[in-house]
């Protein structure tokens, strides 16, 4: 069957690419949309629609904001096996406060780390979050759901399938298979530069699909290249555990040379100490940034071993005119705000790491460049599309005349995984509109319908996909495409009646998270009636000219 | 100028180079051109074009951002004005005849 190197290469991409590709797609859509989660964050929590703010007053705001926070129920559970004795009802000694901000945040996330008594790892902590309106330090309702940043994008990294971490393998693999699928891809195509601006809509439907997909995967392929392998790298420490594995010592030993070199201590004095005014820490971090010309906000504070004569603070700028998230660290005696260490240059790994991981995760300001990125995503999204349509185009009329249900198969999840995913997507925010403000675990009933309408969907998809068996053009198609652009609309309309903020108004005050979100809906909905439209066309029987230059070609 | 007027005038070049690095080929060529093939002086001076004009993009990119942000946004932009010249190319090839309005009509 290999009879040469290139067939051997064919083989690969098309069956690693079709396996995993279903999985790639979930990967590069909720990418796509995790450009802008912070921005959906806004449409599904109306409260939160307001200006971004800078980091604020630590001694005013943040200060009692910590003091008044405990770990999640969460943590405490998963740590109950970790520990000798009972867990203590109430966490006193908490380790490490942090914040971290960008340049499009109103409302502030928060974390604290706590010390357990009697941890069998004494360095394990349990950890709490909050988010809080950084104007006046009140937190945000618990249960609303951050469906852009705590949804879509952990979906895109993770499945959100915490399980032993199967997301994150899962991910991890189907990265590495985009990577293999790019090289066997371009060794395939032969024609790369001579076709790179080829796109034969008139031709036959497998013609036009393959020139579709080389298309998409061509001239975005620098983009899917470094997506797929920053990607890795941000992982790495997932993938390769070696830190806490095989190189345990060493990185103990790594870290208290750290501490040695950098004189910021390594664990708790034991002795409590008054904190100094942070906010005097702030402002002698951010006058040392200007002296060395690179003026700006925090992105990053974080106050280490909290209360304890060995405690320090941290200040780290906002990366937003940068590819790195943050940089420039100060740290200072929390005890008396003396500057223990200033962060020298990062060395070129560092700064080789900092890119490609700040390329990835793009906290900076560059509106232009995130529109990129979601034009990136979505054609990797059309060549994924378009790979598995020249799967069950190639291969449905063969698999009718045999009574095969391969093709059939391979439509009907391609449906789930193209149209059915908008359809679970527009559920989540629809929902998100529909269920009461008070509603106890709104969040997960949030969740639920996403992952409820994408089953719904993906039924579907298999009942009507029947005429695939027959070489003809499953309806599931069409009638998805019409069901996204109701639910695109209604979803639009919803976030009007519900919060009032419609388009022509958002767009006046230029408040662009929320009218960006609508207006990104309502194009959905036109292509997908589009769609729906030439689908219909198609629909009436044509007469089947089997042209024969794929056949010759494929 | 303006960051916004340098970025969309970037964008403009990477278009125009990318058009022009389209008509190189003898296919996109006849497209736009009809049936006279193109020379091969043409196609080298097309492609000189092509070069000149992306690469002042890079230009204007990186005297926008910084040097790491300006070559991402570059590559990108690149990928995006190919896209474009495709899809003109397969709806509407003969808008790209004004990238050959100074071309020698051989």
């Amino acid at each position: 069957m290999m009879q040469n190197f290139r067939l051997a290469m064919a083989w690969v991409h098309t069956w690693f690419g079709l396996l995993l590709g279903f999985v790639l797609i979930v990967v590069f859509f909720f990418g796509s949309l995790s450009v802008f989660d912070r921005e959906i964050d806004r449409w599904a929590i109306p409260e939160t629609r307001f200006e971004p703010q800078p980091m604020p007053s630590f001694d005013e705001i943040l200060r009692p904001a910590f003091e008044s926070m405990q770990p999640t129920e969460e943590s405490v559970a998963a740590m109950r096996g970790r520990v000798d004795g009972p867990m203590p009802a109430h966490f006193d000694t908490p380790i490490r406060w942090g914040a971290y901000t960008t340049h499009r945040d109103p409302v502030l996330g928060l974390f604290a780390g706590y010390q357990v008594p009697n941890a069998k790892n004494p360095d394990e902590l349990v950890w709490g979050n909050r988010t809080i309106d950084p104007r006046s330090g009140d937190a945000l309702p618990d249960d609303r759901l951050k469906i852009g940043s705590r949804f879509f994008y952990p979906l895109h990294y993770s499945l959100n399938l915490h399980w032993m971490d199967l997301g994150y393998w899962i991910v991890g693999l189907a990265a590495l298979v985009m990577l293999v699928a790019l090289v066997t891809g371009v060794i395939m195509h032969r024609k790369l530069f001579r076709e790179l601006f080829t796109f034969r809509p008139g031709k036959s439907k497998q013609r036009s699909l393959l020139d579709l997909h080389n298309l998409t995967g061509v001239v975005a392929l620098p983009f899917h290249f470094m997506f797929a392998f920053t990607g890795l790298v941000i992982f790495a420490g997932i993938y390769f555990p070696v830190t806490h594995t095989q190189l345990e010592p060493l990185h103990e030993l790594h870290e208290v040379l750290d501490a040695e070199e950098t004189g910021l201590p390594h664990e708790r004095a034991g002795k409590p100490a008054a904190m100094a005014s942070v906010d005097a820490m702030v402002r002698e971090a951010q006058r040392r940034w200007a002296e060395r010309d690179m003026a700006g906000e925090v992105g990053f504070l974080a106050v280490q071993y909290v209360d304890d004569a060995n405690g320090y603070v941290s200040v780290y700028r906002a990366g937003t005119d940068r590819i790195a998230l943050t940089g420039e660290g100060i740290h200072f005696k929390a005890s008396t705000g003396e500057v223990l260490r200033e962060d020298p240059p990062p060395s070129v790994v560092e700064r080789v790491d900092e890119f490609l991981t700040g390329l990835h995760l793009q906290h900076f300001r560059h509106w232009m460049l995130r529109w990129l990125y979601v034009f990136g995503g979505l054609m990797g999204c059309v060549c994924l599309a378009t790979g598995f349509l020249f799967f069950v185009e190639k291969r449905k009329r063969q698999h009718a005349k045999r009574g095969e249900s391969g093709a059939r198969v391979v439509d009907a999840l391609a449906v789930t995984t193209v149209t059915g995913m908008l359809v679970a997507t527009l559920a989540m925010l629809v929902a998100n509109r529909l269920l009461p403000d008070h509603l106890p675990g709104r969040g997960d009933w949030e969740q639920y319908s996403f992952w409820g309408a994408w089953l719904l969907a993906m039924a579907h998809a298999f009942l009507r996909t029947a005429p695939v068996a027959r070489a003809r053009l499953a309806p599931a198609w069409r009638e998805q495409c019409l069901a996204v652009a109701v639910m695109a609309v209604t979803a639009v309309l919803l976030n009007w009646v519900t919060t009032g903020d419609h388009l022509l108004r958002t767009l006046r005050d230029g408040y662009w998270p929320v009218a960006g979100v609508d207006l990104f809906m309502l194009t959905g909905a036109v292509i997908a009636l589009l769609a729906a439209r030439r689908l219909g066309l198609r629909r009436r029987p044509l007469p089947v000219a089997l042209t024969d230059e794929e056949a010759a070609h494929a | 100028m303006p960051e916004a007027l340098l970025l969309s005038l970037a964008a403009l070049l990477c278009l125009i180079g990318m058009g022009w690095l389209a008509l190189a080929l003898n296919v996109h060529w006849k497209q736009v051109r009809g049936a006279a093939s193109r020379g091969v002086f043409t196609a080298r001076r097309l492609r000189a074009m092509a070069a000149l004009a992306l690469l002042s993009a890079l230009l204007l990119c990186l005297k926008v951002d910084h040097a790491t942000m300006a070559s991402l946004v570059w590559v990108m932009v690149l990928a995006a004005a190919a896209l474009a010249v495709a899809l003109m190319l397969a709806w509407r090839p003969r808008w790209l005849a004004v990238l050959l309005a100074r071309a020698p009509h051989r």
